[in-house]
């Protein structure tokens, strides 16, 4: 299908200029901020003699464009560096942990750690994503039939109390009641799946309100519109009216919401969420990195990120227009 | 043709209130009527008559505030008011249809118009295979005469104009094949040739589908084409009940006597009704707008093709000059490119090619500061009275904002003209400081052409202005903007589809095809001895109980305008018009001079064509 290529042609190109801008001036900041990642490689008690030989030898004294430039090389290829302070064997390696551990040669690809955690990520997201819409869809749409009416009050209040709660606050009161107290659920770490389950919950108690707000718009403003009412003069049944035609209406702002606030909202809130459940997915690996000044990783993430947060949108407005052809994107 | 045999409707002393906060109002008041099979009754009143109300309620389709508060509703004998739910589902549809105004937004947006008319079908009957139910749906919109309806099946409502939506609704009522037909004001959004062919198609296929059909319309002369009695109504109340031929010769009711002498007259002269004051006819007229070769193309997206981009020619070559104290009127049907040119002229955009020039200077090209001070000369006016007016800001500093602008007076001179121009379009000074909210739509106008007058311009553009209004209401502002013109010399240029209105207030007229003008001549000239056939076919279409000079039979036009994507070589209009020969599809007729100041773009523009039928009691010029 020609519109297709057309579509994704183009928007691939738009979006490949936007992960390069995104690119740049993560990698300018990062180089701009105060803080040597040669000293937490080597640790306060090397020499300053010894971090300048090293800085050298890593080429973080090039001019910042320069070394832009050989980054971009590299990445084209599929390699986003060696991490600064992490060893192939897994172990953060370094002057944070003491000692003259730090072994140039033996630095873990950026790659390979941030391939090992997402599949966590993943399926840390997909089960928030999965459980907020299984909440969020029936009180929205409920609402949005019953404009005005107790669904709408009930799904306001709970938006309300929901978006209320900070998540990190939600999280350790869910970890000590249901985890420490209750023994219901495991929260610290990873064995199974089931130690997602808690994270993800408080994800997507998280997501919740935006969704409830959408569909519930969506749906009420939909019923409004003249076709729902002149269906049912035609003869079709007001149940077919609103599950053929109004649910497919509302899904055009709902899947907006989905691609740029909701995925943009859960990746952020990864970071804090893995970190309080000591979660192995890539946002505790951001986290750290950002601790330890790991350059590489810090930069690889933030690019991936802006990545997915591309392709997630180009798909949704593609699913958009291919549910509402007036749609021009 | 009315049989003896039991009637299919028969409404019986049925009220409709509106329930406010306050005492209820009757918006129907104890209205009966009986439709016959096979009969087409004609339902007229002004808006606010509670047409609509008695046509949705015949379809059992009245929600708050309104409520049917007495009255029996009985389709064969059955009371729709009694009728459990489910058997009146089951009746809407397959033995009563209805047809709104609007078909735009009577389907899904997002799915093909035949799966929804399938869709229908099968629900009314069950049993129906897939296969069955497609051949009917296409066989039907063959019936309409839909061009390529086979595959026009799986295109989409927005990819269809008004007029064949409204064949698309036709489609869906009759699909089904119901005894009663309730079309409640179907024509209302349509351009008159458009309205016309719709009118046309509506009685074939009452000959040919046998339904009883309710006729709703405002237009006297609409319903007089298509019906056998006529039920006029006034105030919610049925005040006449008559043959349609009866209700024209004879009316019985002081209202209906007053509608029938009110309905606006083209070609019988109803001094009253007049108002143009034909400009002084001295050659020596400055020129106040000049409109050389001006285009204008918009690019859009083309599906079928990688990175394609299709370009929309809206304006071709437009060339006019307007004198000082002209009205000059500008109409055609929709897509003409009328609104496009009205946005270059009032230089919202600025054209591909060509020049405007405005008191000699060229506003295609001019920028900044020129502009913004040339701007003060001429003004557009818009459609909606409602989204043209901010709803946060009081009136005064409304009408005070283009002099703010503009700058280089006091507060109390700005305030000071402003209640002189708001005493001169006729608003209460007391209004200055209040909000908008709360106004008609006759007086956001005249808050709209307050802020126009506001700098004295010397050229009021008027795109569709009066067309939201109603006729009591532009009645008034047409004379508003007569008194205008003799104090201050105002100019004006009326783009309207309204050809009544035109013939009342132009003293020139500019007939637009294709984003062309392809006829420019006075007003008398346009409507009784055109020189183009499309103007003869629009003079044609016109809904009109009178005798006219151009017969629907010689002119009336079928189908619609080409797509202005793809333009066929030869004379654009050629592929409707009636008279083409040979040389119209190789030989583009240019605009040419026939008499004073008349010119026409058609090869027969000089003699070729029929003459006009004369029409009793014409004043030819």
């Amino acid at each position: 299908m020609i519109f297709a290529l057309d579509f994704f042609l183009r928007r691939m190109a738009q979006g490949l200029v936007i992960i390069v801008l995104v690119a740049m001036l993560i990698f300018t900041l990062l180089r701009v901020v105060p803080g040597d990642p040669v000293r937490t490689m080597l640790g306060p008690m090397a020499s300053a003699e010894v971090a300048e030989q090293t800085a050298q030898k890593m080429g973080l004294r090039d001019p910042i464009p320069v070394q832009f430039a050989k980054y971009v090389g590299q990445v084209v290829t599929g390699d986003f560096g060696r991490s600064f302070v992490r060893s192939a064997q897994g172990a953060s390696t370094g002057g944070s942990r003491g000692g003259a551990t730090f072994d140039a040669s033996n630095r873990a690809p950026v790659m390979g750690l941030i391939l090992t955690a997402v599949p966590y990520s993943l399926l840390l997201a997909g089960l928030a994503l999965g459980i907020s819409l299984l909440i969020s869809l029936p009180i929205g749409i409920a609402a949005g039939l019953k404009s005005g009416k107790w669904p709408d009050r009930l799904a306001l209040y709970l938006s309300s109390i929901f978006v209320s709660l900070p998540n990190i606050w939600l999280a350790l009161v869910l970890i000590f009641l249901v985890s420490v107290k209750g023994g219901l659920l495991p929260a610290i770490g990873y064995q199974n799946w089931t130690y997602a389950i808690l994270p993800a919950f408080v994800l997507a108690i998280e997501l919740s309100p935006v969704f409830i707000r959408s569909a519930s718009v969506a749906v009420s403003s939909n019923m409004l519109e003249p076709y729902v009412a002149a269906g049912q003069i035609r003869g079709l049944s007001r149940a077919r009216m609103i599950l053929v035609h109004v649910l497919r209406n509302a899904m055009i702002p709902l899947l907006n919401v989905l691609g740029i606030q909701a995925i943009g909202l859960l990746l952020g809130s990864l970071f804090v969420i893995e970190y309080a459940f000591n979660y192995p997915g890539v946002g505790l690996l951001m986290i750290n990195a950002v601790f330890q000044r790991d350059f590489p990783v810090i930069q690889a993430i933030a690019i991936l990120a802006c990545t997915l947060l591309v392709l997630v949108n180009i798909l949704v407005d593609f699913a958009a227009t291919n549910i509402d052809r007036r749609l021009q994107y | 043709m009315m049989s003896d045999a039991k009637p299919i409707l028969q409404v019986r002393d049925l009220t409709v209130e509106l329930r406010t906060a306050h005492a209820p109002r009757r918006v129907l008041d104890q209205v009966s009527l009986d439709v016959h099979a096979n009969e087409v009754l004609g339902i007229i009143g002004e808006s606010g008559s509670g047409k609509t109300v008695l046509s949705r309620a015949l379809v059992n389709w009245v929600a708050r505030p309104l409520e049917m508060t007495s009255g029996e509703i009985l389709y064969r004998g059955e009371d729709l008011r009694k009728m459990p739910a489910q058997r009146m589902q089951s009746l809407r549809g397959r033995s009563i249809a209805y047809i709104g105004s609007d078909p735009t937004t009577a389907l899904d947006p997002t799915l093909p118009i035949g799966h929804q008319i399938m869709e229908k079908l099968k629900s009314v009957e069950p049993g129906i295979s897939n296969e069955a139910a497609r051949k009917r749906v296409i066989h039907t919109l063959d019936a309409v005469r839909m061009p390529m309806a086979a595959k026009r099946f799986d295109d989409f409502p927005f990819q269809f104009s008004g007029g064949m939506m409204q064949r698309v609704m036709i489609v869906d009522a009759l699909v089904t094949s119901p005894d009663l037909l309730v079309a409640d004001n179907i024509t209302q959004p349509l351009d008159v040739t458009v309205a016309a062919q719709i009118l046309r198609l509506l009685k074939e296929l009452q000959a040919d589908y046998r339904t009883a059909i309710l006729f709703v319309s405002s237009l006297l002369g609409m319903v007089h084409g298509i019906a056998d009695n006529v039920l006029v109504l006034a105030g919610g109340k049925a005040v006449e009940l008559q043959s349609v031929d009866g209700i024209l010769t004879a009316p019985q009711h002081a209202y209906t006597r007053h509608l029938v002498r009110e309905m606006p007259r083209i070609w019988e002269a109803a001094p009253e009704g007049r108002i143009s004051a034909p400009a002084p006819q001295s050659d020596d007229r400055e020129v106040i707008l000049s409109v050389r070769d001006v285009s204008r193309v918009y690019a859009t997206k083309d599906r079928s093709r990688l990175f394609g981009k299709q370009h929309v020619q809206a304006v071709r070559g437009v060339s006019f000059d307007v004198m000082k104290g002209d009205s000059l009127g500008i109409v055609g049907e929709s897509g003409c490119g009328k609104s496009s040119l009205s946005r270059l002229l009032s230089r919202l955009e600025a054209p591909d090619t060509g020049e405007i020039l405005f008191k000699g200077q060229n506003i295609a090209t001019l920028k900044g500061r020129a502009m913004l001070k040339l701007r003060k000369g001429f003004q557009l006016l818009l459609q909606d009275p409602y989204n043209s007016i901010p709803s946060h800001m009081s009136i005064g500093r409304i009408i005070a904002e283009p002099l703010i602008i503009h700058g280089g007076l006091s507060k109390a001179e700005i305030r000071g003209k402003v209640a002189e121009v708001m005493s001169e379009v006729g608003l209460s000074s007391d209004l200055a400081g209040s909000l908008p909210v709360g106004l008609s739509a006759g007086q956001r106008q005249r808050v709209n052409i307050a802020r126009a007058m506001v700098l004295e311009p010397e050229l009021l553009i008027l795109d569709e202005t009066l067309s939201a209004l109603d006729q009591v209401e532009q009645a008034k502002l047409l004379t508003l903007f007569e008194r205008l013109q003799m104090r201050h010399g105002i100019t004006y240029l009326y783009i309207s589809h309204d050809l009544g209105m035109v013939r009342r207030v132009c003293n020139r007229v500019a007939v637009m095809y294709l984003g062309r003008i392809v006829e420019l001549a006075g007003n008398e000239t346009t409507f009784f001895d055109s020189g183009h056939p499309y103007t003869r076919a629009l003079l044609s279409a016109v809904p009109a109980i009178e005798h006219r000079p151009y017969e629907a039979s010689t002119y009336l036009l079928e189908g619609e305008p080409p797509n202005p994507i793809n333009i066929p070589p030869g004379c654009s209009f050629r592929t409707r018009c009636p008279f083409a020969f040979d040389r119209c599809a190789t030989v583009d007729p240019m605009l040419t001079a026939r008499g004073k100041g008349d010119f026409a773009a058609c090869h027969l523009a000089g003699g070729g064509m029929p003459a006009s039928v004369a029409a009793a009691g014409t004043t030819f010029a």
